[in-house]
C-alpha cells in the first residue's frame, strides 16, 4: 500500500512540477509580448484545472485553493476576452500570476520535503479575489453584449454562460423583461399585489417584517417602501422585488407569501450573472467541465501576438523511473565486461580454425556496441530545462536591480546525462546571478559612456565535444578587476605568494576560494561569498571543471566543462611492475620509447623530455606509487604522452598491453576516507581474466606527483 | 554444558554463511564468529559477516596505509581488503594455509579483514559481555566476554573499523 502511495505521489510531483515549468515559460514569453493570447489563456486555465484537480486528490488544501482561484479568474478572462482588461489590469494579472506560481512552487517543495502545508492561503487568495471582483466590475452588461455579438468567435463562449446553456440564456431574458434591479444576488422573486388592492407599498413592507422575522437573508427593492408612498407607483408598475442568494432562502419566502393574502403572482428568477462572480463551489464545478469539454470546439482565435511562443509539441514521450533505468544502465555494463570475458577467455586462445567464431563475435562486438550507445542516450536529456529556468531569474533581477538585460541562450537542445542536469542547474544559477549583480554595470549610462548597448547581455551557450560537454555563461559587464580581486584576498589572509607573482589566471581561480568576495555590503542575492566555491564544488562533483576568463571593461566568462559519460571508457591497459593500469585514451595524444640521451634534468634532478618544441615533466608511476618493478632504465620501459584540461606531462610505464573498453566500477566507499582521489585514482574495472585493473586519473595524478616532490 | 552455546566448527575452507542462519539473535544472545590473530581471540557478530574466502588475488592499492593491503573482486563487486594485524599494528606474518579473509558488509560498506584463521560461531549473551578496563581500552573493541575454555573473546567494533581515518 505504501508503495502505491509512495507512486501517486511521485507521479503528482512530477506532473505537477512539469506543469508549473510549462507555467513559468508561457508567462515569461507572455510578458515578453505583453499581452495573453487566448491559447495562453486556455492553457492557463487547463494547467489550473490539473492541478486544483490533482492536489485536491492528494488532500493539498493550499494548492488546491490557489489553484482554484487562480482558475476562477481565467474562467472570467476566457468568457469576457482579453479585451476586457485595461493594461493596468495587465500589469498587475502577471504580477499575480508570477506569484501565485511561485506560492504553488513554494507548496510542492513543502511537500517534496514531507513538510507541512500552508494553513492559510487566504492573503493570495482574497487578492486574487479582488483582483477578479476590480476586473468583473469594469464589464458592465451591455458592453459584454457587444462583445458577444461582434466577435464571431466570441459566440460561442456566450452559449456556454451557464451549465444549462439554454435555461440561462431564458434567464437573461425574463429579467430583462421584468425589468431587475441591477444586483448581483443569486435570485430574483417579483411580486405583484392585487389590482386596486391600495396601499402597497405597506403591504411590501409588512411582508418585509414577517420574512425579517423567519430569518431569512435578502434584500428588497425598491428601498424606501416604508417612507415613501410614491413607491407604490413602482410596485403597480414594475412589481415588489425581493432577492435572495440562495434557493433555500427564496423558497422559505414563498412559503410565506403564500400563505399571505392580496398577491396576485409571484416569480422566481435566477440570476445567472450572479453565478460567474460569486465563488460557490457547487456551481463552479459542473460549470468548468463543461466549459472543458467544450474547449476542443472552439475555433482558434486570431494569430498570437508573441510568434515565437512554441505550441506544446506532442512528442511521443514515456516516463520512466529512473531506477529502472539505472539498472538497465549497470546490466549493459556488466555484459560489455562478460563479452570481452568471453572473447578473450584463455581457453580458446590457442584454438586454430576458428574463422566462423571470429565473425560470430565481430557481429556480437557490434551489437553489443549498439545496446551500449542507445542505453547510454536513454539517459541523457536537453539542457533546455536547465537554461529555461534561468529566464525567470534574469526577469526577477532585472526588476529587483532596475538592470536592463537580456539573456540569450544557445544550443539549448544539446543533451546531456539526466544526473548531470540534475547537478548543474544551482550552479549556473549561481553564476548567472553573479553576472547580474556584479557584472552588469549599475546604469545604463555607465554602459553607454564605454560605448556599449544599454541593454547588457548574458550569453548561456551549451556544445559538445568528443568526450565533454561544455557550457559557458558570458557577460557583456565591466569584468573582473584583477586588482580589487588581490586587494580582497590578501585581506582575507589567502594569498600564498606575493602579489606579483599571481598570474591572471590565478587571479581569476582565486574567485572560486571558499567565503570570498569582493562586495563590500551582502546583498540579497550575492555577497556573503558563498556562491563560486559552491560552484565549484558541485561541477567537480560529477567530474567536471569551472574556469573563468575576463577582460576588464569588456566581460567575463564561466566556463564549465562536464564529460559526458563516466560509466564507460575507453582505456589503454598499461603495466608497471605486477600491475596493471588503466588510461583513458581521450587523455593519451602518444606513446614512444626514448633513449637515455633524450631526458633532461632540471636543476633539482627531476626528468623531463622534449615533445615537439616543448618540454613535459616525466612522472615515474613505479615510484609514485611504490611499485616494485624490473624495468627502471628510461631505456626499457614507455613513455606515454597524456593531458588533461591544461596539464601535460609524460608517464614512465613498463608496457602497454592493449586497447580495452572497460566499465568504471566506483571506488569502494571504504577507502574514500584515505583521500583516495587526489592520488591519481578515479575508479577501477574487472578485466576479462578477472583481474582488477585501476583507472588513473591523469588530472589528479599530476598533483598527487607534485605534491610527493 | 551446552545451554548458553551452540558449536559450530569450521576449517579455513571456503564457507558460505547465507543469510538466514547467521543473523539469528534473540533479544538476549547474538552470535558471534571468533577469529584468531596474533594469539588473540576475537569475535565479530554473525549480522555484519558475508562470507569467508580464501584463494583470493589481492589487487595493490597504491597510496594507501600499509594495513590496506588492496582490493578484490568478489563476484563483479570490488571490496577492500585490510590486514587485521597490521591495522592492530602487531607484525605482520606470512599468510598460512589456515589464512583467510572475512568479508562483512556493515551499513552497506563491504570491507574484507585477513585473519589467521577463524574458531568458531557462539551465541554470545548480552548480560555476560564486559567493557574493556580504560587502561587496556584498544580502539576496535567494543567489548570482552569470557568463555568456558578460559579463554577471553575481544568483540570487534565494526563500525568503528569502517569509519576510521
Amino acid at each position: 500500500m505504501d508503495n502505491g502511495m509512495d507512486n501517486m505521489l511521485d507521479m503528482y510531483l512530477f506532473e505537477t512540477n512539469s506543469l508549473l515549468e510549462q507555467l513559468d515559460e508561457l508567462l515569461i514569453e507572455a510578458e515578453k509580448a505583453g499581452d495573453f493570447t487566448v491559447d495562453d489563456v486556455n492553457e492557463i486555465f487547463r494547467i489550473m484545472h490539473t492541478v486544483k484537480g490533482s492536489s485536491a486528490m492528494m488532500e493539498f488544501t493550499s494548492l488546491m485553493q490557489i489553484a482554484h482561484h487562480i482558475e476562477d479568474l481565467f474562467f472570467f478572462i476566457r468568457e469576457n476576452g482579453l479585451d476586457s482588461l485595461d493594461a493596468s489590469h495587465k500589469s498587475t494579472l502577471f504580477d499575480l500570476m508570477f506569484r501565485s506560481t511561485d506560492m504553488l512552487r513554494a507548496e510542492v517543495a513543502k511537500v517534496e520535503n514531507n513538510k507541512p502545508l500552508s494553513d492559510n492561503v487566504d492573503n493570495l487568495t482574497q487578492e486574487i479575489n479582488t483582483f477578479l471582483k476590480k476586473i468583473s466590475k469594469s464589464t458592465a452588461e451591455p458592453s459584454k453584449k457587444e462583445l458577444v455579438s461582434d466577435k464571431i468567435n466570441e459566440k460561442e463562449f456566450s452559449l456556454k454562460q451557464s451549465s444549462d446553456t439554454d435555461s440561462a440564456h431564458l434567464e437573461e431574458i425574463r429579467m430583462d423583461l421584468a425589468e431587475c434591479p441591477d444586483d448581483l444576488s443569486a435570485f430574483f422573486l417579483r411580486i405583484f399585489y392585487e389590482e386596486g388592492c391600495g396601499m402597497e407599498n405597506l403591504r411590501a413592507f409588512m411582508l418585509v417584517n414577517v420574512l425579517k422575522e423567519f430569518g431569512i437573508e435578502f434584500g428588497y427593492y425598491p428601498k424606501d417602501v416604508e417612507t415613501n408612498s410614491q413607491s407604490s407607483n413602482i410596485i403597480i408598475e414594475k412589481g415588489f422585488f425581493l432577492t435572495f442568494d440562495s434557493r433555500k432562502d427564496a423558497e422559505s419566502a414563498i412559503t410565506q407569501i403564500n400563505s399571505m393574502n392580496n398577491i396576485r403572482s409571484y416569480e422566481l428568477m435566477e440570476n445567472p450573472h450572479a453565478k460567474k462572480v460569486v465563488a460557490t463551489q457547487e456551481e463552479k464545478n459542473p460549470i468548468a467541465s463543461a466549459s472543458v469539454t467544450k474547449e476542443n470546439t472552439l475555433a482558434p482565435a486570431a494569430p498570437a501576438a508573441n510568434a515565437n511562443h512554441p505550441t506544446p509539441n506532442k512528442q511521443n514521450l514515456i516516463s520512466v523511473n529512473l531506477a529502472k533505468l539505472d539498472n538497465l544502465v549497470a546490466i549493459v555494463g556488466e555484459i560489455v565486461i562478460t563479452e570481452s570475458m568471453v572473447t578473450s577467455s584463455p581457453d580458446i586462445q590457442n584454438l586454430k580454425n576458428m574463422d566462423n567464431f571470429l565473425k560470430a563475435t565481430r557481429q556480437l562486438r557490434k551489437l553489443t556496441d549498439d545496446l551500449q550507445d542507445i542505453v547510454m542516450s536513454l539517459r541523457m536529456v536537453p539542457v533546455s530545462g536547465v537554461f529555461q529556468k534561468m529566464n525567470r531569474i534574469v526577469r526577477d533581477m532585472k526588476q529587483k536591480l532596475k538592470k536592463d538585460v537580456r539573456l540569450t541562450i544557445i544550443g539549448e537542445n544539446t543533451e546531456v546525462d539526466k544526473s548531470i542536469v540534475d547537478s548543474i542547474g544551482d550552479p549556473i544559477m549561481h553564476i548567472v546571478r553573479n553576472s547580474m549583480d556584479h557584472g552588469i554595470e549599475e546604469t545604463e549610462a555607465e554602459r553607454i559612456a564605454v560605448g556599449k548597448n544599454p541593454q547588457g547581455e548574458i550569453i548561456l551557450s551549451a556544445s559538445h565535444t568528443a568526450n565533454e560537454v561544455i557550457i559557458s555563461i558570458r557577460d557583456d559587464g565591466h569584468g573582473v578587476n584583477p586588482a580589487s580581486v588581490l586587494a580582497k584576498a590578501k585581506k582575507n589572509g589567502i594569498l600564498t605568494k606575493p602579489e606579483n607573482e599571481y598570474t591572471t589566471k590565478e587571479i581569476l581561480a582565486l574567485l572560486m576560494a571558499p567565503g570570498f568576495s569582493t562586495n563590500e555590503v551582502v546583498t540579497e542575492f550575492s555577497g556573503r561569498g558563498v556562491g563560486m566555491d559552491v560552484v565549484k564544488k558541485n561541477v567537480e562533483a560529477v567530474g567536471g571543471t569551472v574556469t573563468i576568463t575576463s577582460e576588464l571593461g569588456k566581460g567575463m566568462c564561466t566556463t564549465l566543462k562536464i564529460p559526458l559519460t563516466m560509466a564507460i571508457v575507453d582505456g589503454m591497459e598499461i603495466s608497471v611492475g605486477k600491475s596493471v593500469f588503466t588510461i583513458p585514451i581521450a587523455n593519451i595524444r602518444q606513446s614512444f620509447k626514448v633513449k637515455n640521451e633524450e631526458v633532461i634534468y632540471d636543476t633539482e634532478g627531476n626528468e623531463i623530455i622534449r615533445c615537439m618544441n616543448q618540454f613535459y615533466p616525466i612522472i615515474r608511476i613505479h615510484r609514485l606509487y611504490n611499485i616494485e618493478t624490473e624495468i627502471t632504465s628510461i631505456e626499457d620501459g614507455i613513455l606515454v604522452w597524456v593531458e588533461s584540461n591544461e596539464k601535460s606531462y609524460c608517464l614512465f610505464v613498463d608496457d602497454l598491453l592493449g586497447e580495452q573498453q572497460v566499465v568504471v566500477k566506483p571506488l569502494p566507499v571504504y577507502l574514500n576516507s584515505f583521500d583516495i582521489k587526489n592520488s591519481g585514482i578515479c575508479g577501477c574495472t574487472i578485466l576479462g581474466d578477472g583481474n582488477i585493473s585501476i583507472i588513473l586519473d591523469v588530472l589528479n595524478l599530476y598533483t598527487a606527483a607534485h605534491n610527493q616532490y | 554444558m551446552s545451554e548458553d552455546y551452540t558449536q559450530t566448527t569450521m576449517a579455513g575452507e571456503d564457507h558460505h554463511l547465507s543469510g538466514a542462519v547467521a543473523s539469528h539473535t534473540t533479544d538476549t544472545t547474538e552470535r558471534y564468529l571468533t577469529f584468531r590473530t596474533e594469539n588473540l581471540i576475537f569475535g565479530v557478530s554473525t549480522n555484519y559477516i558475508i562470507e569467508i574466502i580464501t584463494n583470493h588475488t589481492i589487487t595493490a592499492m597504491p597510496m594507501m596505509p600499509d594495513y590496506v593491503k588492496g582490493i578484490i573482486n568478489l563476484r563483479g563487486q570490488i571490496v577492500p581488503i585490510i590486514d587485521i594485524r597490521l591495522r592492530l599494528r602487531k607484525p605482520p606474518i606470512e599468510y598460512t594455509n589456515t589464512t583467510c579473509v572475512i568479508v562483512l558488509n556493515v551499513d552497506s560498506v563491504f570491507i574484507g579483514i585477513i585473519v589467521d584463521a577463524v574458531e568458531q560461531v557462539l551465541d554470545i549473551d548480552y548480560s555476560r559481555i564486559s567493557a574493556v578496563p580504560a587502561n587496556n581500552r584498544e580502539e576496535l573493541v567494543s567489548g570482552m566476554i569470557s568463555i568456558p575454555d578460559n579463554h577471553v573473546v575481544l568483540l570487534l567494533d565494526c563500525e568503528t573499523l569502517v569509519n576510521n581515518s
